[in-house]
């Protein structure tokens, strides 16, 4: 048990270590302690937003003496931070993909099986509360035996990645290891059953090869499962899920167009849309983890899950290689 | 001002098709409901007696009646062939139940028998006549949304499981399948029909998942086009009990200049009523397709051509090949395979 307040570090101040410190800002008994990018500017412009200290190395957080680290850098370089972070004994939170190859991912995963320490994929689909509902009804048993899924996160190119990393399927993985890893964790984890089958198609747009995608999963359990993602999107049409999942006995579903928590229309002509979900899931998300740290386990997000997302990610980008579908029972990487 | 179409039913195994075409016939102005064909009196009966018009137990009579010049076929998808041989035999144009046929060969038949003729085979394929769709096609057609990227369309329904609806729709002899056959044909042809392009490689996952219907009920279909726009085609009858509405259909479609989301549920009036079952109801308020695909059909054969947009013999034909390449792939673990052409 750990009682006193918790320290954290951030490796990485872009788009998504923003979250992070907002949501641990959020959570009581919890400080932000550093922020730590290679580019020090930008890791002082997010620390100074928490009165934490600026880093440019995962070292030097380690030598604050932090409880806690969150990996908020490209998928890249999640394996040797995280490693590190936890050789050194340090609860880690690292973001999705868990990790940009299975080798990595591997890494990762021998890591967190040799230690004590809480490692947490940042899956944060699981904690956002429209598809936290949704998974407490088919627990609950009101979809029966779940048959089909539809998970489609449909957006334009992010333009926020630093030099654009994200937009480089090299070292992101485009939209398949960005978006419906999202869907892949989700999906498995709301069947409660493995993927065993994967295909996939993909078109390509003004903003690169393979930046709309639709795979298909199968489930042991003999569900199916149509994930789609895409960057070819417009800018003006934002970004948007649509989630159904369908079984026996029922249906749960929704999609971001009809989720709508209230407008306000200012006579100036300023429009301000509430937005009901806003930054709920990292919340949900950074509080479960900080509960399991505090409660000395189990992960909220076991590495295992996030391996298995990937894994499924990856499949279906093999799939576009070969064009056929990839045997998940057996695939174990190029 | 010329003579109203003469037009009969042949068969109404499709039972709520077949009286929404009748209904369509009947209160059309240039067209006229002659009578109503099925081999089963009560089913034929159920049709011709709502719009007055004679049930006809022969149907070589019918088509030999000198006031019939078209006919709207509705049997089981296994009997289309004989059906539009029969009338195409007695120069009858044809309006076709979907799924065209079972087999590649009875549709390459159906299509050779009305062009034999010289009378004109459509496939019934009211999506195509939708509204939203049709200013989607013209969006594209005028270059608006640029090259055609991917789509994801779905087309799910309840299960037609008896007593509410014939057994011969869930036996694979007569309907050639289940789910996949049923409902992929109409996004198979949206596809073709918006996009002009062809299908080249298909593969299916299908599963009988949720109603014990002995034939699958749940598949989806991932597609790859001439023109390198890929889809994903959701066919299932996978509504559940207590849906607020019984069908859906949706098209959700990027293209290099823009993207299109449009669905038929949206456009209704929500509905709780203490005399119409439990919760809620999504009532549509559509224009009915149907309607304006018989009068596109009657205007066809008045022209003596088909007009913009009905669907052909081949357009059938396209979307049955497509359909039966995801059962191959489906029996043989998802691979994709390519639709069998018939020529």
């Amino acid at each position: 048990m750990t009682a006193a307040v918790l320290r954290v570090g951030v490796v990485g101040a872009g788009m998504i270590a923003g979250c992070h410190v907002r949501a641990y800002t959020a959570t009581p008994g919890v400080e932000v302690v550093a922020v730590a990018d290679p580019r020090l500017p930008k890791a002082e412009q997010l620390a100074s937003t928490v009165g934490a200290r600026a880093c440019s190395s995962l070292e030097e957080i380690l030598d604050l003496d932090v409880d806690i680290v969150s990996v908020c850098t490209p998928p890249r370089t999640h394996a040797d931070l995280t490693v590190q972070a936890v050789t050194a004994g340090r609860h880690v939170l690292c973001e999705k993909p868990v990790a940009g190859s299975l080798a990595d991912a591997g890494r990762i995963l021998a890591a967190s099986r040799e230690t004590d320490v809480v490692v947490m994929v940042g899956h944060v689909s699981r904690f956002e509360p429209e598809h936290r509902a949704a998974k407490e009804l088919v627990d609950g048993g009101y979809v029966g035996n779940v048959a089909m899924m539809v998970h489609s996160l449909t957006t334009s190119v992010p333009t926020w990645s630093e030099g654009g990393w994200l937009t480089d399927p090299q070292q992101s993985g485009g939209p398949l290891l960005d978006l419906s890893v999202h869907s892949f964790d989700y999906l498995a984890w709301v069947c409660g059953s493995r993927a065993t089958r994967v295909h996939a198609v993909a078109g390509d747009s003004a903003v690169g090869e393979a930046t709309y995608v639709v795979a298909t999963v199968r489930y042991e359990s003999g569900a199916m499962g149509q994930v789609e993602a895409s960057w070819a999107h417009p800018v003006a049409r934002g970004f948007k899920a649509v989630v159904e999942v369908t079984g026996t006995a029922g249906r749960v579903s929704w999609d971001y167009d009809s989720i709508n928590g209230g407008a306000m229309y200012l006579t100036d002509g300023g429009t301000t849309w509430f937005d009901p979900l806003g930054e709920r899931g990292y919340r949900g998300e950074v509080a479960a983890f900080v509960d399991a740290v505090r409660a000395g386990g189990p992960s909220p997000v076991p590495v295992e899950a996030g391996f298995e997302a990937a894994r499924t990610a990856l499949a279906a980008h093999e799939s576009l290689r070969t064009g056929q579908p990839v045997d998940l029972t057996s695939w174990a990487g190029r | 001002m010329s003579e109203p179409l003469g037009v009969a039913v042949l068969g109404c195994a499709h039972r709520p098709h077949a009286w929404s075409y009748a209904r369509a016939l009947a209160s059309s102005g240039t067209a006229r409901l002659v009578a109503v064909h099925d081999p089963e009196p009560g089913l034929g009966h159920s049709v011709a007696d709502d719009f007055a018009v004679p049930y006809i137990t022969d149907a070589q009579a019918l088509v030999s009646s000198p006031d019939v010049h078209a006919v709207v076929v509705c049997s089981p998808t296994a009997r289309h062939r004989a059906h539009v041989e029969l009338a195409a035999a007695h120069g009858c144009h044809v309006l076709c139940e979907k799924p065209v046929a079972t087999t590649v060969e009875d549709a390459a038949a159906m299509i050779a028998a009305t062009d034999e003729a010289g009378t004109q085979l459509h496939v019934a394929f009211p999506s195509r006549f939708l509204p939203q769709v049709r200013r989607v096609k013209e969006a594209l057609d005028a270059g608006t949304l640029g090259r055609v990227i991917g789509v994801r369309a779905g087309n799910r329904g309840r299960p037609p499981l008896p007593p509410q609806y014939p057994a011969w729709i869930t036996t694979p002899a007569e309907s050639g399948g289940g789910a996949l056959i049923d409902h992929s044909v109409h996004l198979t042809d949206l596809l073709r029909h918006l996009t002009g392009q062809e299908v080249v490689r298909v593969a299916a996952e299908t599963g009988s998942l949720l109603w014990d219907a002995g034939v699958e009920d749940c598949a989806l279909l991932s597609l790859e086009l001439t023109g390198a726009t890929v889809a994903s085609l959701d066919p299932s009858w996978s509504v559940p009990a207590n849906n607020p509405w019984d069908y859906d259909f949706f098209l959700r479609l990027v293209g290099t200049a823009g993207s299109v989301d449009l669905d038929d549920v949206s456009e209704s009036v929500r509905m709780v009523s203490a005399t119409a079952g439990a919760g809620l109801r999504l009532v549509g308020f559509a224009e009915d397709p149907d309607a304006t695909m018989v009068e596109a059909f009657v205007d066809s054969v008045l022209r003596g051509a088909p007009v913009d947009p009905c669907a052909s013999g081949v357009d059938g034909l396209r979307s049955l090949e497509v359909a039966l390449a995801g059962y191959r792939s489906a029996a043989d673990g998802g691979c994709f395979v390519e639709p069998a052409s018939a020529e």
